[in-house]
């Protein structure tokens, strides 16, 4: 016990070290005599413009439009996932008649819908939100597939022997088998729902983050624009890790450790 | 009332073969209630195929299986399987995997409690309710197959190769432990095998496989007196039955 706690305390301080020495390079650049600052701003501008926002309110409001895009199309996109995943994964009619569509579908990247769907839509919050939705469910539903067709055939055997039904063989040993590759499916489904996010709105938004940089390019407001990238990776690592807890809880059975 | 019986029967593997494959010929067994069968016989005779239709996990190209006179199709909770592969649920810890049987035909929770508490003890993993499969070792694993099949109160028991991949203390451990079991609840066991000294310690009878196409060359009544302990595995009765099976396998 101790000795792990050790470890990880090294790693912990060797990660912020990494950190730090980056940041401290970058300030020292910016300190050169020869810097323009609205091309490389010091990290006080950034800080600086950080809270400029938060008092005109602008990043909250920046913020919790993202999120709610974000949150709604994840849900709705990887719940879908789920289910058509398990359904096509588990039951062979339906992956004959799904698969090939969905095989057909995946290596389209999901921001070349864009415009068909401004032509159908319109640059509404529905568009924003069904494209993100889009790209969630793609990632989410191949790895749902994957999941439960690695469903080791054992488990399934010893389960009808002992007089499981086959939905019931589906609900109490496929779907827990393959909740490995369910919640990596959802984790990878979390970032790109962020990169379509960000897409979407430097493309067609009257607010978000992505609106936020777009803004910060047109005005020349270089520091807005390095604050935006690390809020994005601030969020998008918060989200993460949060998953990653989860993961663990919920794989507490599993011999895999990280 | 138990009584598993295998009629004429017939199994080919015709796919991704260009010709087809004759695993299993002409093959007629009598499995009677109560009783404790193993199958022997080198890799290849087919006996582990023949357990697995017995489970009704496929059927047989030709001929038929019946259990108390009914055919058997598909599989269904009276015909319990332990498999030489570990089949415990690693998502539940060892109470829930012993009382999955009853859980899915739909006990109450007493029951299902009163599943775990018997099985567990008898078993002999009294301590270990909560834990989950990866902290246990592989023969307590296997102990948590048996028990989980013995709580599902089927009427035969299938087990193939369960201990194959133990060692031998182990292997000698689980041996007395199952047959203690199987005096005690007196159900039907076909227990398949490639190790002669264990079909001989457990059986009543030893059905002796050849290969390739799998056919019955021999069946063994075990005279030996029950119940059976260790030692008995160095008499002479025990290493003369050894070396007359011994001399009928394909080498």
């Amino acid at each position: 016990m101790e000795r792990i706690q050790k470890i990880l305390r090294g790693r912990f301080v060797l990660g912020a070290l990494s950190i730090a020495v980056v940041l401290a390079a970058y300030q020292w650049i910016t300190m050169q005599p020869d810097n323009n600052p609205a091309l490389l701003p010091p990290i006080p501008n950034i800080i600086a413009s950080f809270f400029t926002n938060i008092e005109a309110g602008s990043l909250q409001t920046t913020l919790g439009a993202s999120l709610y895009r974000i949150f709604l199309g994840f849900f709705i996109g990887t719940t879908l996932a789920v289910i058509i995943g398990c359904l096509v994964g588990w039951y062979k009619t339906i992956e004959y008649l799904v698969d090939p569509l969905i095989e057909a579908i995946r290596p389209i990247p999901p921001l070349a819908y864009i415009p068909i769907i401004i032509i159908w839509f319109g640059i509404e919050e529905f568009s924003r939100v069904l494209l993100i939705t889009i790209a969630c469910f793609m990632v989410c539903v191949v790895n749902v597939i994957a999941g439960m067709k690695n469903v080791p055939q054992v488990y399934v055997d010893a389960a009808s022997t002992m007089g499981a039904s086959r939905f019931q063989v589906f609900r109490t040993v496929a779907v827990p088998a393959a909740t490995p590759f369910i919640i990596t499916g959802y984790r990878i489904a979390l970032a790109a729902a962020w990169t379509t996010l960000v897409a979407a709105e430097l493309i067609a938004a009257p607010s978000g983050l992505g609106y936020m940089l777009q803004e910060g390019r047109r005005y020349f407001l270089t520091d807005q624009v390095m604050m935006i990238i690390v809020i994005i990776g601030a969020c998008a690592f918060i989200m993460d890790r949060t998953f990653r807890a989860i993961q663990k809880r919920l794989m507490v059975w599993s011999e895999a450790r990280e | 009332m138990s009584e598993i019986k295998v009629n004429n029967l017939t199994h080919t593997f015709s796919k991704g073969t260009p010709e087809a494959l004759t695993v299993l010929e002409d093959i007629n067994l009598s499995f009677p209630s109560g009783s404790f069968t193993s199958i022997v016989g080198t890799s290849g005779c087919g006996k582990s195929t023949l357990l697995k239709m017995m489970a009704g996990l496929f059927d047989p190209t030709d001929g038929e299986m019946t259990l108390d006179g009914a055919v058997i199709r598909g599989t269904d909770r009276k015909r319990g399987m332990v498999f030489q592969q570990d089949a415990v649920f690693p998502w539940m810890t060892v109470a829930k995997n012993i009382s999955y049987g009853p859980r899915i035909h739909g006990a109450s929770k007493a029951e299902q409690q009163a599943a775990e508490t018997k099985w567990i003890e008898a078993v002999g993993l009294k301590g270990f309710e909560d834990r989950w499969p990866r902290e246990l070792s592989g023969g307590m694993r296997k102990r948590v197959d048996i028990g989980r099949v013995y709580a599902n109160d089927p009427d035969v028991l299938l087990m193939d190769e369960p201990f194959g991949a133990l060692d031998a203390q182990t292997k000698e451990r689980l041996q007395s432990d199952l047959l203690e079991t199987w005096r005690q609840t007196q159900k039907t066991v076909i227990f398949v095998t490639h190790d002669l000294e264990e079909a001989i310690f457990l059986s009543d009878q030893i059905v002796v496989m050849s290969a390739r196409p799998g056919r019955i060359r021999h069946i063994e009544e075990v005279a030996l007196p029950r119940p059976r302990s260790n030692e008995m595995r160095l008499t002479s009765e025990f290493l003369d039955i050894k070396r007359k099976l011994w001399n009928m396998l394909d080498h």
